[in-house]
């Protein structure tokens, strides 16, 4: 006869693994996904432990209301990201199971006994070893800077959390949100917008050939030209000439860091003799704009829009407010106050008002 | 066989003397933005004789005088720089693989630039980091090598230990990068004449040029430094100081040049060699055409970093994909090493 008081560690526990899944909802069949990488990979329908290893689609998960399923994270996000602390405070007390490179520390990753891993799909051969090493689901996932890709991974992210419900909500606005911006960016006709040159990653020279929310807010990116022949995913390098033979009417600068860290300035831009001729320096509409940031926020490049939307057509927009809009737009995805201006604290961008 | 080295030689010289000005005046009508050959020319007629008729139009000015010429003479310079500098030490140390690498000072620069772009922000220019610790690095191999700075062995297991912490130190430094200041730092990295402008060139120019002229100027005293420790003493040359104001020398150059371009590799390694092939071990020969050739050689990979897409490709990375394939293709050919 085994005593009964014995056995209560052992039963207790147990039954608690039966009821919980069923309280919060999750006892449902595997869920297939399609990720980033064009791969076939089955979910199982518990998904209780994530450890997220690209940012975007830890944001997203906060974004989805399941935070609280993030047993690991990235390196980038907990030491880098300005933003994501405001967003989930908690993640100050998660793990950090990366190293620089996004590559599982797989020592820390294991004890934590995660269902899922996301990575990134631009390390595919580390989410192969990954799924090798550690024998379980592990999902490549990132817009790679297309806003198609991001409703789609918050989609998808929605299917594997059981979060349907809340990524329709989530993309609906977005979508919504993002057309109304192109439509009112567009009112005077797509051709009349200006030419926009970026200047990212900290250097006058690289620039995105691709960004999204130039063409939606009624730019054109000049760089998208380069497209053709521009072999690279996100950044080309280009020469000064080049940046001259554009003459763009915009210059962004890419403003996520705080101002001390930045290597590249809106005042050194103006005060470059070589670029003094550059319609845009003639006429001052050199401006920071956020950028990527390990692919983007949801919320944030959705107030970037609206952001160079007014940028571009300051008299269509007369009341735009850009932390006003900011906050509004990420107590939608994250359902708290001053989220926006907390960051823009940090950035300074309550300078960023133009005009 | 001597008139046919004395004919190469001779050849050597003149298009040594020719071939740089043809080159900086072709790459004048080299970039993105098109500027028709008579523009550039009454362009520059007309910078140069204000008074004249002639004068282009202000875009071309500003193209020509802003952007081009900086780039284009700091790509002379520095492809001189560290030719010479790579030339002198092989000469010094006898040693056909020697080059800017081997004293630290490539990685001591890589390092400065690094603890700059993550750490300082813009408090500390990059340029001025990298050649701080280009220096740093050098004057570490010496006091590494200490009383035995004289011996070549000595000084060249200096410059690898030197190498390989910086190196780390470096590795260090991008770990903990934040990803933003890694990207400017794997740019610097790959080295770009892309910034160049009047102020970088004002900086590197004297230390360049001082640098250089000076190299050419020992040029006799490396023939003797090469010929032996022993022999050299015998000929009444205080070989460590002689050793020592050459590798300073050697460091300075290359420290002013890589703090302003980023790591270029192989050009201080490729034209030395080359010119070797060409007239034979002779410093007297060897040194000040390394200088010039060495400069074509960076104009060159400068003008196809400019032109061969509508991006750029840096021109670190143009220097060793198609530099080294040429140098084994030369060895392979030739069979053996010139010193």
């Amino acid at each position: 006869m085994i005593p009964a008081k014995s056995i209560l560690p052992f039963v207790l526990p147990a039954l608690a693994a039966m009821i919980t899944p069923a309280a919060v909802g999750q006892s449902r069949s595997p869920v297939t996904i399609v990720d980033s990488l064009g791969r076939e990979i089955v979910v199982p329908g518990r998904v209780e432990r994530i450890i997220s290893l690209e940012p975007e689609v830890t944001r997203i998960i906060v974004a989805l209301g399941e935070g609280k399923r993030l047993v690991g994270i990235d390196f980038f996000l907990r030491h880098h990201d300005r933003l994501f602390p405001f967003v989930f405070p908690p993640s100050k007390r998660l793990p950090v199971v990366s190293n620089q490179g996004q590559d599982l520390n797989y020592e820390e990753a294991i004890p934590l006994r995660p269902d899922i891993i996301f990575s990134s799909p631009s390390e595919f051969r580390m989410t192969e070893a990954i799924e090798k090493k550690m024998r379980l689901p592990v999902a490549a996932l990132a817009s790679m800077g297309k806003f198609r890709d991001l409703v789609t991974e918050i989609e998808t992210l929605g299917r594997i959390l059981g979060r349907e419900d809340r990524a329709a909500e989530l993309t609906t606005y977005f979508k919504e949100h993002m057309e109304a911006i192109r439509r009112a960016a567009a009112a005077t006709g797509v051709d009349t917008g200006p030419t926009v040159y970026l200047s990212f990653w900290g250097s006058l020279l690289r620039t995105p050939v691709s960004y999204e929310p130039v063409e939606a807010a009624g730019g054109k990116n000049l760089a998208s030209r380069l497209l053709p022949s521009y072999l690279g995913t996100a950044g080309a390098t280009v020469s000064i000439e080049q940046v001259l033979l554009w003459d763009p009417e915009v210059i962004l600068v890419q403003g996520n860091y705080p101002p001390a860290e930045r290597q590249m300035t809106v005042e050194s831009i103006l005060r470059d003799p070589r670029l003094a001729s550059v319609r845009a320096v003639r006429t001052g509409r050199v401006h920071y704009t956020f950028g990527f940031w390990y692919w983007w926020d949801p919320a944030l490049v959705l107030v970037e829009t609206a952001y160079l939307a007014r940028l571009f057509n300051p008299g269509r927009f007369p009341d735009f407010d850009l932390v006003r809009e900011g906050d509004e737009i990420f107590k939608e995805f994250y359902g708290t106050e001053g989220l926006f201006s907390a960051l823009c604290r940090v950035l300074e961008c309550h300078e960023w008002n133009p005009e | 066989m001597s008139g046919t080295r004395n004919k190469k030689t001779t050849a050597a010289f003149i298009l040594a003397a020719v071939l740089p000005v043809v080159i900086l005046v072709l790459s004048l009508n080299i970039g993105a933005y098109r500027i028709p050959p008579k523009a550039v020319f009454t362009t520059i007629v007309g910078a140069v004789f204000p008074g004249g008729a002639a004068s282009g139009p202000s875009p071309y000015a500003d193209i020509l005088f802003r952007i081009r010429l900086p780039r284009l003479l700091l790509a002379l310079f520095a492809g001189a720089a560290l030719a010479v500098s790579g030339a002198s030490l092989q000469a010094l140390f006898k040693n056909p693989l020697v080059f800017e690498f081997s004293l630290g000072i490539s990685y001591g620069a890589a390092f400065g630039a690094a603890l700059s772009l993550v750490f300082l922000g813009r408090k500390v220019p990059a340029q001025a980091a990298a050649f701080v610790f280009a220096i740093i690095a050098v004057l570490a191999v010496l006091v590494i090598a200490g009383k035995s700075a004289s011996q070549v062995v000595t000084i060249l297991l200096s410059g690898v230990i030197v190498s390989a912490l910086f190196q780390a130190l470096l590795s260090l430094v991008e770990f903990f990068a934040n990803p933003y200041a890694l990207q400017s730092l794997i740019f610097w990295l790959m080295g770009s004449l892309s910034q160049a402008d009047w102020k970088d060139l004002g900086m590197t120019l004297p230390i360049i040029g001082v640098g250089v002229t000076v190299l050419i100027l020992l040029r006799w005293r490396l023939n003797v430094l090469s010929l032996g420790e022993d022999e050299a003493r015998a000929l009444g040359v205080n070989v460590k100081r002689e050793k020592i104001v050459v590798i300073v020398l050697a460091a300075l150059t290359t420290a002013a040049a890589t703090a302003v371009t980023g790591v270029i590799s192989w050009v201080g390694l490729i034209v030395p060699h080359l010119v070797r092939m060409a007239v034979g071990a002779d410093n007297r020969k060897v040194i000040p055409l390394s200088a010039a050739y060495g400069a074509c050689l960076l104009l060159v990979a400068d003008d196809i970093a400019r032109s061969a897409a509508s991006f750029e490709i840096p021109i670190g990375i143009l220097t060793s994909v198609v530099g080294i394939p040429f140098f084994i293709v030369l060895l392979k050919k030739s069979g053996k090493i010139w010193l």
